[in-house]
């Protein structure tokens, strides 16, 4: 279990519903229209504190990870307000306690931003994902755009000690973590993308 | 609507704190390269306090994109401007003018988000 992680996000759940009050309801509609592919056994990685439950297609099963004890308390409250069943759990995406092929849909929610490994995560998450599942994620990433990309570059040091990265290439991380794209979608401009993938059978 | 209108109001309170912010810090006369630099401190933190305020009303993205603009790109353009004397006079102007160049930029990033929206890429497997 990575211990500085785990504490930097158990500070950050204390103003994390403050902080995305805002971006859920601008992101929102992306996030209900994302979720609505999930069927199957659905895994849903860094549930934070279950902000994301409300966007879930009604009556579902969710297993839902997250590395921090204390944004699982606050998700806890969210999950018994859903309609179906979300059960939570403490883990690390780079160290899935699940058997392989275990899952039919794996979502995230900007979470590749904020593991230190992504690749290594996202691997585990290959792993864990049946041949025929499906990767459905929305997560922000380094903007293409020149003065953008340079300030995220910039700004990353300092976002990370206490949040996210601010540069990662999630998109290139996903397809060297062994999936292939079915989509990718610019949400605002091209720095928060719906990204949505299947594993590669060929690798 | 709202969130459309609290953006421009987002990006012109940030250019005015960093049009004031900066030119608080430089005169007229300073060396321009050390201005550019000075400015772009100076709007790099500006547009993070006002972000950590400004985020949770109007968005993380939101704010922090065209902040970051405004903060870091602003700032080094008003203290080359500041140094050079060639900004404006009163302090009424300054402010105008840090508003006018927050909502350009605003509606900048939202024309451009306007082109870039959509699928990028898609396959049928």
């Amino acid at each position: 279990m990575d211990m500085d992680t785990q504490r930097k996000w158990d500070a950050a759940s204390r103003t994390l519903d403050l902080m995305s009050f805002a971006e859920n309801r601008r992101i929102g509609p992306y996030k209900r229209k994302l979720f609505s592919a999930m069927r199957g056994a659905t895994l849903m990685v860094a549930a934070g504190t279950g902000n994301d439950f409300k966007f879930f297609p009604p009556n579902m099963h969710v297993v839902a990870i997250d590395i921090s004890p204390k944004m699982l308390e606050r998700a806890a409250r969210k999950a018994a307000a859903y309609s179906g069943k979300i059960d939570l759990r403490k883990m690390d995406v780079c160290n899935l306690e699940f058997p392989d092929s275990s899952f039919d849909t794996i979502a995230t929610a900007f979470t590749f931003c904020s593991v230190p490994k992504p690749v290594m995560g996202l691997r585990e998450l290959r792993r864990v994902l049946k041949p025929d599942g499906q990767l459905i994620m929305i997560e922000h990433v380094r903007s293409a755009i020149g003065p953008l990309g340079i300030f995220m570059d910039f700004m990353t040091p300092l976002t990370s000690r206490i949040g996210p990265s601010l540069n990662r290439d999630t998109v290139g991380n996903v397809q060297k973590a062994g999936f292939k794209l079915r989509r990718v979608e610019n949400v605002y401009l091209d720095v928060v993308k719906i990204i949505e993938a299947v594993p590669d059978n060929t690798t | 609507m709202l969130f459309s209108i609290g953006d421009y109001l987002a990006g012109m309170l940030i250019g005015v704190a960093t049009t004031l912010a900066v030119r608080s810090i430089v005169s007229p006369g300073m060396d321009m390269v050390l201005a550019m630099l000075v400015g772009m401190a100076a709007g790099t933190v500006v547009h993070l306090l006002l972000g950590l305020v400004l985020a949770p009303l109007v968005g993380m993205f939101e704010t922090m994109i065209p902040g970051s603009l405004i903060g870091m790109y602003g700032g080094m353009l008003f203290g080359m401007r500041d140094s050079m004397a060639a900004g404006s006079h009163t302090l009424a102007s300054a402010t105008a003018v840090g508003a006018i160049f927050g909502a350009f930029v605003v509606l900048g990033v939202k024309v451009y988000n306007q082109i870039l929206r959509g699928a990028v890429f898609e396959v049928d497997y």
